[in-house]
Formats: C-alpha cells, sequence, structure tokens
C-alpha cells in the first residue's frame, strides 16, 4: 500500500504543472492564444462547497485540459473536510456544434469528525455529451466517481466504544454515479456556468442523504 | 510537452497497474465482521442472546426472575440498550429487569430491510416477555426511552391489558405527525456548518448497498456524531456509548412510518392506569410543551422533568431519574 501511495504522490505532484481548469469547458472559446483558465465555484456537493480550479489546454491535435481543482466544504474546520481532483478532458467527438467529451480524474479527499478520520484515494470518470456555441451551451453528464482505496483511523469514543475496530487501509469504499445537466455563457475572457444532478450508489439501490449536485462556477482564461 | 504527456501516460498506467496486481493483501474489508463493527449474536456465540419469533436477540437480565418484571426499551430506531444499562440497578430495588437489543440492532441478529413491520416490532416484545414471563400473575411494566417510549406505547396501545404500568421517556410522539415535528426541531441545519458536512461529506467515500448492514451501520454511527456535538439540540452533555446502530432497522421503520404514518392513541383512554412520563430539562428542541402534548394522549400522567439531563435521560440523567421511577414502580406493590 505505501508503494500505492507513494505512486499516487509523485504522480500528483508531476501532474501539477500541467494541469488545468476546472470542471466545465465551452469547447468553442477555449481558443490557442489564451490556453490558461481558473476557475471558481460553489454549490452542493456532499455538502456546502466552494471550490477554485487551475487549467491549462494543451497544444495537440486532439483538444485536452488538463485540470487540477481544490474544494471544501463550508464549517469552522476549513481544512479537516476537502477534495482534490487532478485530471483532465478531451473533446473526443466533434459535429458541427455538437460535442462529447471524455474526462478522468485522480482524487484524493479527507473528512473528519468527533468520531473517525477518512482519507480516500478515488477516481472520476464522466462524459459530457451536448451542443456548443460560441456564446453558450448546454451538455448532459454522465459519471462514476469510484472511493477507491480509504484509510480510516477512528478516534478515542469510537475505541472506547468498540476496543476491537480496526483502524487501517480499507478497499473498496464505495462509488457513486452522478448524472445532470450543464448550461454556461461565454462572455469575452469568461465562462458562467451552473449544473445540476443527481448521484446514486453504484449499485443504484441506495442513494446519498442528499442524493443531488448543484454548482455555480466562473471561468476566466488568460 | 509531448514527451511530458508521454510520461504522464505511463505513470497512470503504473499506478493502476500497482493497483490490480499487488494485490492489496494487508488491506481491510468494510464488510468483515468485527472490523468496524462489533459481531452480532449470529457471529459470536459467546453472546448472551435469546431465540424468539424467528430472530436472535442480543439479551440480558438482572435480578430475581420471579420479581415484577421491568422490560427495557431502547432508544432509535436502531440504536442498542447500552446506554440503558443504568437501568439495572433497578435489580437492587426488587425488579426483575430485561434489556434486548431490538431485531436488527445493538448486537442482535440482522435481518433485511423488506422483513420489516410495526407489528413485528411489537411481536418480538411479546415474545421476549413471554420468554422471561415465570407466571401469569408476575407484573410487567415497560420502560422506554424515545423510539423505545413509543414502541411500548405502541405496545399499550394494542395490548392495553398486558401492562401494569409505563415508565416514558421523551418519546418523540404517538403519531406521525408529532414525531416528525419534533425531529425536525432536533435536525435544524444550515448548509454553512460544520455539522452540515459532517452528516453528508463522507456519502462520497462510503457506500453500501440497501443490505450492505455493516457498512451502512458504521456510516450511521459516524453520522451519530451530530446528537453529541457541543451544543446539540439535544442537550446531550457529550457521547454516549452504543454497540451498533441497526441502519437497516432504522431506515425500514422510517420508510414504514413515512407510507404508512401511525396513530398509537387510539385506544390508549382503556389504560387508566397512571404512567410516568419524563422530558429533560436540555433538550431544547423537547420541552413541556410538547411534553404536555404527546403526554395527554394517556388519561393519567405523572409528567416529570428530569433537571440536569438531555434526550439520552437513562445515561446522563439517572441520578435524578432512578428516584423518580423507583417510587412509581413501587406504587404497584
Amino acid at each position: 500500500m505505501k508503494n500505492i501511495i507513494s505512486i499516487l504522490i509523485v504522480l500528483s505532484v508531476l501532474m501539477i504543472p500541467y494541469t488545468s481548469q476546472a470542471q466545465q469547458i465551452n469547447w468553442r472559446t477555449f481558443k490557442d492564444n489564451k490556453t490558461h483558465m481558473v476557475n471558481v465555484n460553489m454549490g452542493w456537493e456532499y455538502g456546502m462547497i466552494a471550490g477554485i480550479g487551475y487549467g491549462q489546454k494543451l497544444k495537440t491535435t486532439l483538444p485536452v485540459v488538463l485540470n487540477m481543482e481544490y474544494s471544501s466544504p463550508f464549517g469552522k474546520q476549513l481544512f479537516d473536510d476537502f477534495k482534490i481532483k487532478l485530471g483532465g478532458q478531451a473533446e473526443v467527438l466533434k459535429i458541427n456544434n455538437f460535442s462529447a467529451s471524455a474526462k478522468a480524474y485522480g482524487i484524493f479527499r479527507r473528512y473528519e469528525n468527533d468520531l473517525v478520520r477518512l482519507l480516500n484515494f478515488g477516481s472520476e470518470f464522466s462524459t459530457n455529451v451536448g451542443y456548443y456555441k460560441t456564446k453558450w451551451y448546454v451538455a448532459g453528464e454522465f459519471g462514476f466517481d469510484k472511493a477507491i482505496v480509504t484509510h480510516i483511523k477512528n478516534t478515542e469514543v469510537m475505541k472506547n466504544n468498540y476496543p476491537g475496530i480496526q483502524d487501517g487501509w480499507y478497499i473498496p469504499t464505495g462509488g457513486n454515479f452522478f448524472y445532470g445537466i450543464i448550461s454556461g455563457y461565454s462572455f469575452k475572457s469568461n465562462d458562467v456556468y451552473i449544473k445540476v444532478g443527481k448521484s446514486s450508489t453504484q449499485d443504484f439501490t441506495t442513494a446519498p442523504t442528499m442524493p443531488f449536485y448543484l454548482q455555480v462556477g466562473f471561468n476566466r482564461r488568460f | 510537452m509531448k514527451s511530458k504527456l508521454k510520461f504522464i501516460c505511463i505513470a497512470i498506467i503504473a499506478v493502476i497497474a500497482a493497483f490490480t496486481f499487488t494485490g492489496c493483501k494487508k488491506e481491510l474489508t468494510l464488510k468483515e465482521p468485527g472490523n468496524l463493527v462489533p459481531k452480532t449474536v449470529t457471529e459470536d456465540p459467546a453472546l448472551p442472546a435469546i431465540s424468539v419469533n424467528g430472530t436472535k436477540l442480543h439479551s440480558e437480565t438482572f435480578g430475581n426472575p420471579d420479581s415484577p418484571m421491568v422490560v427495557v426499551l431502547h432508544g432509535g430506531p436502531g440504536t442498542d440498550y447500552r446506554s440503558m444499562l443504568n437501568c439495572k440497578g433497578l435489580a437492587d430495588d426488587g425488579y426483575f429487569v430485561v434489556f434486548y437489543d431490538q431485531r436488527g440492532c445493538g448486537l442482535s441478529q440482522r435481518h433485511d430491510k423488506n422483513t420489516y413491520s410495526l407489528q413485528l416490532m411489537l411481536d418480538d416484545l411479546t415474545a421476549v416477555i413471554s420468554r422471561y414471563r415465570k407466571s401469569p400473575v408476575q407484573q410487567i411494566f415497560l420502560l422506554g426511552q424515545s423510539w423505545g417510549a413509543m414502541l411500548a406505547t405502541a405496545y399499550v396501545n394494542a395490548y392495553p391489558a398486558a401492562i401494569r404500568g409505563v415508565v416514558l421517556a421523551e418519546p418523540g410522539g404517538f403519531t406521525w405527525q408529532e414525531t416528525k415535528d419534533y425531529i425536525s426541531r432536533t435536525r435544524k441545519l444550515s448548509p454553512f456548518t460544520e455539522d452540515t458536512n459532517d452528516q453528508f461529506y463522507f456519502d462520497q467515500v462510503l457506500t453500501g448497498n440497501k443490505n450492505d448492514h455493516t457498512v451502512l451501520d458504521y456510516k450511521m454511527a459516524i453520522a451519530a456524531a451530530f446528537d453529541s456535538r457541543e451544543g446539540n439540540a439535544l442537550g446531550n452533555a457529550g457521547a454516549y456509548p452504543f454497540w451498533r446502530f441497526g441502519a437497516v432497522t432504522q431506515a425500514a421503520l422510517f420508510e414504514i412510518a413515512n407510507r404508512d404514518g401511525f396513530n398509537w392513541t387510539t385506544h390508549l383512554g382503556q389504560f387508566t392506569t397512571k404512567i410516568l412520563f419524563c422530558y429533560s430539562e436540555l433538550n431544547k428542541a423537547y420541552g413541556p410543551e410538547h411534553a404536555g402534548l404527546v403526554s395527554s394522549a394517556y388519561p393519567n400522567v405523572q409528567l416529570e422533568r428530569i433537571n440536569g439531563s438531555g434526550h439520552e435521560i437513562p445515561y446522563f440523567g439517572w441520578n435524578n431519574f432512578h428516584p423518580l421511577v423507583k417510587n412509581y414502580l413501587d406504587s404497584f406493590k
């Protein structure tokens, strides 16, 4: 396990110089003369969150953007819960104004409350299919967020309740599908967007306690 | 740029290969019994248990089996009797005290979600009483906390002649509407607070299907921090002990209540015996108004406030609760 984590950490560090914007891109406005993008966003995703992102468009035949994003839920302790996503997205299909993109991210998450601390490495794969104009776009989104391996560390309260409780690396620990719609408006070097959708556990028999997500965001290209 | 991209691709493949081929033999699994939540009576034969009504319940008794019986009913639905073990002190007062973890809860046997009904929970209680009762004239008392007090009332409403007396500690309500109103006051959340992300944020890391009991039980335990955090609406002074939360039991019974509703006051008028109804001083969601409303369904009520306690009265308020319970039970001698 230590080897895997080392590789993930090294990979994360290596990817930072190449990573690019956050979540949503209007492929029609992301031209080669402005290949960098910063993003701020806010919404509900397993909690009320705020996020920032940075991205860079690669000079490749296939439009590819590498991304890095950090988000954290609101609350008194800002750094006890957070999520970092590193990865990229590519426009894999373009027919007139219709476009399909594929996204792949590595994820590191942290969660802590009075009873437990969770450190998770996961992945997210998703696709957007939609209609993109230079001023606006609308697309559907479908994806899968897999919690691959999680380190669980229980606090003394939990250990006092159950001395046999096992701290350690648990694999796998879960996964959620998500699906929704996205729409954005572009002006000058900026985009604003909103996306809304639902989430469900990987076998579709249960749902997260609050099974929806909502995000509004702003991109600035430079 | 191309060489850097190639390196990234190779690194990604390396990570996937590492996950695939290293085997991760030392890693733990969420579903393995005993890893995150204790083993139940079906997994650990050394635990004290009784087999009744088609299930195996974790159960203990204290006191002389021939004495008047006090059956202790824990809250939730879905928690267990560990936080109510102070009640075994009633054995020293001359009572036969019976504890059991309700079906699917604590260390009792788990069952699939679609097997539950409210009648089944009442039948379990009937079976527990029958299992321990020594004679038809042995007096039976029910002592319930929160959901346990609701279950006790549902039982009295269904079988008014079967029970000699009742001690109730902060039942949410005896109708679904009363209960929903109370729950909504205990669960007020602002989206921008730490409490909110403590409740929801781990949903992206730990998931289980509807019958993944171990995962769901552990998640419920994590979420329980809400009821004991500093400044909690329930007035609890801190964490209280538990063995295992029965998440499937809780989900099943809430689903039934949401679908069918309930009203357990329809025959309470026949139960003219005085009951002891207690509410806590520190539970901000309860208070004398709700206590008065809920208790009014019984025709003869001794209503008492337990000073210095929050919702978990038998745990945090035992010193003030115990004399009232003892005096109440002794009044039937």
